[in-house]
């Protein structure tokens, strides 16, 4: 549209143009129908669902409004599960993205074996979360496992503890792995970003005699802004899915102790036959994560359909 | 192993221009290689122990402990693994279902890509804002209502129930990608196949498909590995054993084998070692696809 108007083009490249609209559906359509069916769809049924008293297995359901939202207000478990969420997102966005942004900077400069290091930090990103959870399940055996096997080999035995099975515990213990697995992420993102900031400008800073850490603070990190933006938003977006680590790892416990929105949602619909109440806290944390999130879709929207 | 030589020869070369600076960068650079390698083995340590305990005997693991290196070893945890976590099935059912799912998926969404970046499509703006919307949305909201529409078509307890959920899950992230992609091919190429009096459908199947190979086949891999990950829906719909993908078998298989340490490491390892596979052996195509999609925006 207002490409026509920056770069000239023929009279047949305009013809084009306008041929390609209404055909131009059929290409989108099928795509289309099954994302609608499947996704879109089903979000605004919960939408509707959650101002119901739906126990999930009988035909009828009445009306209830807002209720099944006011009484997520007096749950002591919502509370729970938003300061979790709310946890969660905290650390497994900040030490992935710090983490990653480092080893991505030191990864640029002449380091050995650039590859497989590489190959090593991004490794766990590409595993199922369930078998992710298995692991460290299997590594925070209190009795059999290898971390505080570990602590008792040092002589920090008095530390060996049920990492998963206490309240103080257990939401850390799970963040560990999410953190081992988001790294990889971030450090990718910041790899490629680093290698499009000119060489010339370090030589010039080198040359006004700023050292590395004045060079990073100067050069590099306003090079890297763009770069910032996506990894946060993407790790923020991540964030407010956590449901497989937690139900795989803690099952939401001991007690309601690591419960998050997703499991509880879950809890609610498949074991407690409160399904209206399971999806008003589905959309609750949607509306969270949708309204977080605009930015950053409008950025891809915006730069894609100039 | 390549990069390692030609950073050698490069830090080589320069050396003969600038020796001073050099010198002391060289230096820095192993203390740096040494604390990277560090923590990269902190990194891998628990998959290097998850093999190691899991070709070890059991009784080995118990009577050493987890850390000390085995006395025996001993393939047979795999075999134990294998027959009590019905992996045959398991890895069959997600097998045939990233087969169809994956191509089916890449195929649907490049055709909406192509409209979107060369079609002019009407209302595409919205059309994004729809479609990139459900990067956003975690899954679950969508959860229990394809429950009930997959029960009332029958689908429930069946693999095949779990084709339009995945399909509409992976659209988002496919389309983002490949419509960026679309978009970097020149318009000039369409617009001389279009005074040659092709029509849309032969410029898609013959100028943007076999021109976007690179941004196909990396996320037809990103979306096979989602489809052989995916848990929630799985274990929603699917309740009988035969009809099981890996990440739900795995999570019963990890309750079975509770005590049998060995067992469930050889278990693990069975479920990820052909994700383990493929990526080290796909990982250029990985790591350029994932960074070419997000940081172009």
């Amino acid at each position: 549209m207002t490409a026509t108007a920056i770069r000239p083009r023929s009279a047949t490249a305009r013809r084009v143009q306008l041929r390609g609209g209404a055909g131009a559906w059929l290409f989108a359509l099928p795509a289309l129908l099954v994302y609608v069916m499947f996704l879109v769809s089903p979000a605004l049924q919960s939408l509707f669902f959650s101002l119901t008293d739906w126990d999930g297995l009988s035909p009828s359901y009445n009306l209830v409004g807002l209720e099944n939202y006011v009484a997520m207000a007096s749950d002591p478990v919502v509370a729970t599960a938003v300061k979790n969420n709310l946890l969660w997102t905290i650390v497994t966005i900040s030490f992935p993205v710090v983490i990653g942004l480092s080893l991505a900077v030191f990864l640029n400069s002449h380091v050995y074996g650039k590859s497989i290091l590489r190959l090593v930090f991004y490794t766990p990103s590409v595993l199922p979360l369930v078998s992710i959870a298995s692991i460290w399940g299997w590594l925070y055996n209190p009795q059999y496992g290898a971390i505080n096997a570990l602590l008792r080999a040092v002589g920090l035995g008095a530390l060996a503890q049920p990492w998963l099975g206490q309240d103080a515990t257990a939401l850390a213990a799970a963040m560990v792995p999410a953190v081992w697995l988001r790294t990889g992420f971030p450090m990718l993102l910041y790899l490629a970003a680093l290698q499009g900031i000119p060489k010339e400008l370090y030589e010039a800073a080198t040359v006004d005699g700023a050292n590395r850490w004045r060079q990073f603070w100067n050069v590099t990190m306003p090079g890297l802004k763009q770069t910032h933006l996506i990894v946060l938003a993407l790790a923020l977006i991540d964030s407010f899915k956590v449901f497989d680590m937690i139900y795989a790892m803690t099952y939401g416990g001991p007690g309601t102790a690591t419960q998050v929105f997703g499991t509880y949602m879950y809890f609610n619909v498949f074991q407690y036959y409160k399904a209206g109440y399971g999806m008003a806290l589905a959309v609750a944390i949607t509306l969270v994560a949708i309204v977080v999130s605009i930015p950053y879709v409008r950025s891809q929207v915006r730069e894609e359909a100039r | 192993m390549t990069t390692a030589s030609a950073t050698v020869d490069s830090v080589v070369s320069v050396e003969s221009i600038e020796p001073p600076m050099r010198r002391a960068k060289a230096k820095g650079n192993a203390w740096l290689t040494l604390g990277l390698a560090i923590l990269a083995l902190v990194w891998v340590a628990p998959l290097f122990l998850l093999v190691l305990t899991s070709i070890r005997p059991l009784s080995d693991f118990v009577a050493q402990g987890p850390l000390a290196w085995p006395k025996e070893f001993t393939s047979a945890n795999f075999q134990a693994a294998w027959r009590t976590g019905n992996f045959a099935t398991t890895y069959r059912n997600t097998a045939l279902i990233a087969l169809v799912k994956v191509p089916l998926g890449v195929f649907l969404a490049s055709l909406l890509a192509y409209a979107i970046a060369k079609l002019r499509l009407p209302g595409r703006r919205a059309v994004m804002y729809l479609v990139f919307l459900g990067l956003t949305v975690p899954i679950y909201i969508a959860i229990v209502p394809n429950f009930v529409t997959l029960r009332m078509m029958g689908l429930t307890d069946n693999l095949w129930g779990l084709l339009g959920p995945y399909l509409a899950f992976g659209i988002p992230f496919e389309v983002l990608v490949l419509q960026s992609f679309f978009r970097s091919v020149p318009d000039e190429i369409i617009e001389a196949a279009r005074i040659d009096g092709a029509g849309s459908v032969r410029i898609f199947f013959g100028i943007m498909l076999p021109l976007s190979v690179p941004a196909l086949v990396t996320v037809a891999i990103l979306d096979a590995v989602s489809t052989w990950n995916e848990f929630l829906m799985a274990l929603i719909i699917l309740n009988s054993n035969a009809n099981k993908t890996i990440p739900v078998g795995l999570l019963n298989f990890q309750g079975e084998f509770a005590n049998d340490n060995t067992g469930l490491a050889a278990g693990i390892l069975i479920a990820v070692v052909p994700i383990l596979l493929g990526y080290t052996i796909l990982q250029r195509w990985i790591v350029g696809g994932l960074t070419a999609g997000a940081t172009k925006g």
